[in-house]
């Protein structure tokens, strides 16, 4: 529909864009709260306060890392992978520029979405103060890099120099890969270098369970993060309204397009583990389908624009399915302790769902097309370098942590948990009333020279 | 295994361990062939030192220690056999190991199939 208008109708769109974009924004953050109770309810009570910090650290130290290194470093790594060059004073203008804040605000919420996925994959074992660093070593420098070569403009993208040697660019609307399969790469290669948790594998290198504290809070922190997700995906349709000589068009068939894949790329994730988890244990798993909901969720994050609405319920339902087999495969192939399950969740899921995008193309009026081999070898070559990068970068991120502090607690400070021997806390304390002045206890507990003092 | 290894008599055995010692106690148990048992997640405080836990920077004293009562109740195996088991398996040789005691049983009965005495053990 289009409205004519005496008015000016860039600033009235631009107005009603950046209000949309703002308000996505505080519903992408309310993917955090989302991420803290998923990952505190998948951890033992004695370590739920710790995955807390390290989820608060993501985001308070994050935002800091992102404005003051983050955002400059996608600019330019953005430049430096395409003919468009850059120039470090413009990558880093943003800075003083207010018209650019909210800009930098929205690419913020998606870094941080990024940074704390990883804390689910090490919990329970890491070192809090290497993990500080690896935090603000994802919104420095991994992250950002990715953008850079993506969304910015760079070496994957239509501008780059890979997306102009094939001829397209690469497609990942909202980050299944460039969000989402980095922090779950990251995450496993975390997991791996820091070592299985004490007891989750046996003498003989077969896992034992340490289950999670609270499924509830594992639930409802996956339908936070499905609430904010949808400032993730539809939010990304950053357009609402679209000026044109005079004349206000609304997107309506495009925001419909991403919220229809989102929702059902949702449902079938959620349905297709709920499925596989009944034949897998011979009951419908709750923790199982939250997370195939969450898989299938990643793995249309890519797409939605660019698939039809039963490629999304597709890729949604292959994600779902692949949760409970990745998962296994990781713990029992790889003998990688992946705590949350980050890498079959955020990893597998996103580079698949992203790699099939082209293979189930969406028309303008909805119709279904093939975007091409060449779209499809894009798509390919996208993934395996993000991956690639990613790997190899938080490798060098955990190898310099390591040196520098120490990846692990020590065997003590585990067993007592990472809540007392990391902060001093106790998230659920017991007992704490009733202090009384008396009498010193002796060692044993008796009273010095009363009855029990022998 | 004598004939009559507890005088004839029930005995019940309950330990007081640490809770990531519980895993060990059941195994050792089980080798001694006294594998029932009950547990239960208790606090309590003995030799270990106590905590000290901080809430907004004012420091409170635990010096309730988590810890998991285990009941078992023997017959037919030696009931020093039972105490040997749970003190080789829950030792650290650490303050908060815990404490094991020993107490006569007057009877016993099994809810399923009615049988009382030595036999419901």
């Amino acid at each position: 529909m289009t409205v004519p208008l005496q008015l000016d109708a860039g600033a009235i769109a631009s107005g009603v864009n950046n209000v949309w974009i703002l308000v996505v924004c505080f519903l992408i953050f309310f993917m955090q709260p989302g991420f803290a109770l998923l990952e505190a309810g998948q951890v033992r009570a004695k370590n739920v306060g710790n995955v807390l910090m390290k989820n608060m650290t993501d985001w308070t130290l994050g935002v800091l890392v992102f404005f003051i290194v983050g955002a400059g470093v996608s600019s330019i790594v953005g430049g430096l992978t395409s003919p468009g060059g850059f120039s470090v004073a413009g990558a880093f203008a943003y800075i003083n520029d207010p018209t650019a804040y909210i800009g930098w605000f929205f690419g913020a919420v998606f870094a941080m979405t990024a940074a704390t996925i990883v804390s689910g994959a090490v919990a329970g074992r890491m070192n809090f103060n290497a993990y500080v660093f690896v935090a603000a070593a994802m919104t420095a420098i991994i992250y950002p890099a990715v953008t850079g070569m993506t969304w910015a403009g760079g070496l994957l993208s239509g501008d780059g120099f890979i997306g102009l040697a094939l001829g397209t660019g690469y497609l990942d609307f909202a980050g299944a890969t460039v969000v989402h399969m980095v922090g779950g790469l990251a995450g496993l290669v975390g997991a791996k270098l820091v070592g299985p948790r004490q007891g989750r594998f046996d003498a003989n290198g077969n896992s034992q369970p340490i289950p999670g504290h609270s499924m509830l809070l594992a639930v409802l922190g996956t339908l936070f993060l499905a609430f904010g997700w949808y400032g993730f995906n539809v939010g990304t349709q950053a357009t609402v309204l679209a000026a044109s000589d005079g004349g206000l068009t609304f997107m309506g068939g495009a925001l419909g397009q991403v919220v229809l894949n989102t929702t059902l790329g949702m449902g079938a994730g959620g349905v297709a583990a709920m499925i596989v988890s009944s034949a897998w244990q011979g009951k419908p798993d709750p923790l199982w389908t939250a997370n195939g909901l969450l898989a299938g969720l990643v793995a249309v994050t890519g797409a939605v624009p660019h698939v039809t609405w039963w490629g999304g319920v597709i890729l949604g339902a292959l994600a779902g399915a692949l949760v409970l087999p990745t998962y296994r495969w990781v713990v029992d192939s790889l003998k990688i302790d992946d705590v949350c399950g980050v890498f079959a969740v955020h990893g597998s899921a996103g580079a698949l769902g992203t790699i099939l995008i082209p293979v189930f193309g969406v028309t303008a009026s909805g119709g279904y097309t093939f975007l091409g081999v060449n779209q499809l070898v894009m798509q390919i070559v996208g993934v395996v370098v993000i991956g690639v990068w990613t790997v190899a970068a938080t490798y060098v991120a955990f190898k310099i942590a390591d040196a520098a502090w120490g990846l692990r607690v020590s065997e003590e400070e585990e067993e007592l948990g990472l809540d007392e021997s990391e902060h001093g806390v106790s998230v659920y304390p017991e007992f704490t009333a009733g202090q009384r002045e008396g009498p010193a206890m002796s060692p044993d507990g008796g009273i010095p020279g009363g009855a029990q003092d022998d | 295994m004598t004939d009559d290894p507890n005088d004839g008599e029930i005995k019940m055995v309950v330990a007081i361990v640490r809770p990531d010692r519980l895993g060990e106690v059941k195994q050792a148990l089980a080798e001694t062939g006294a594998p029932s048992l009950t547990v239960t997640n208790v606090s309590g405080r003995g030799s270990q030192p106590a905590k000290k836990g901080q809430w907004r920077g004012e420091q409170y004293t635990v010096d309730l220690h988590q810890k998991v009562k285990i009941e078992c109740v023997v017959a037919d195996i030696p009931v020093q056999d039972v105490v040997d088991a749970i003190l080789d398996s829950a030792s650290t040789g650490e303050p908060g190991d815990g404490k094991i005691f020993v107490l006569d049983v007057e009877d016993a009965y099994q809810v399923r199939t009615k049988k009382q005495g030595r036999e419901a053990v």
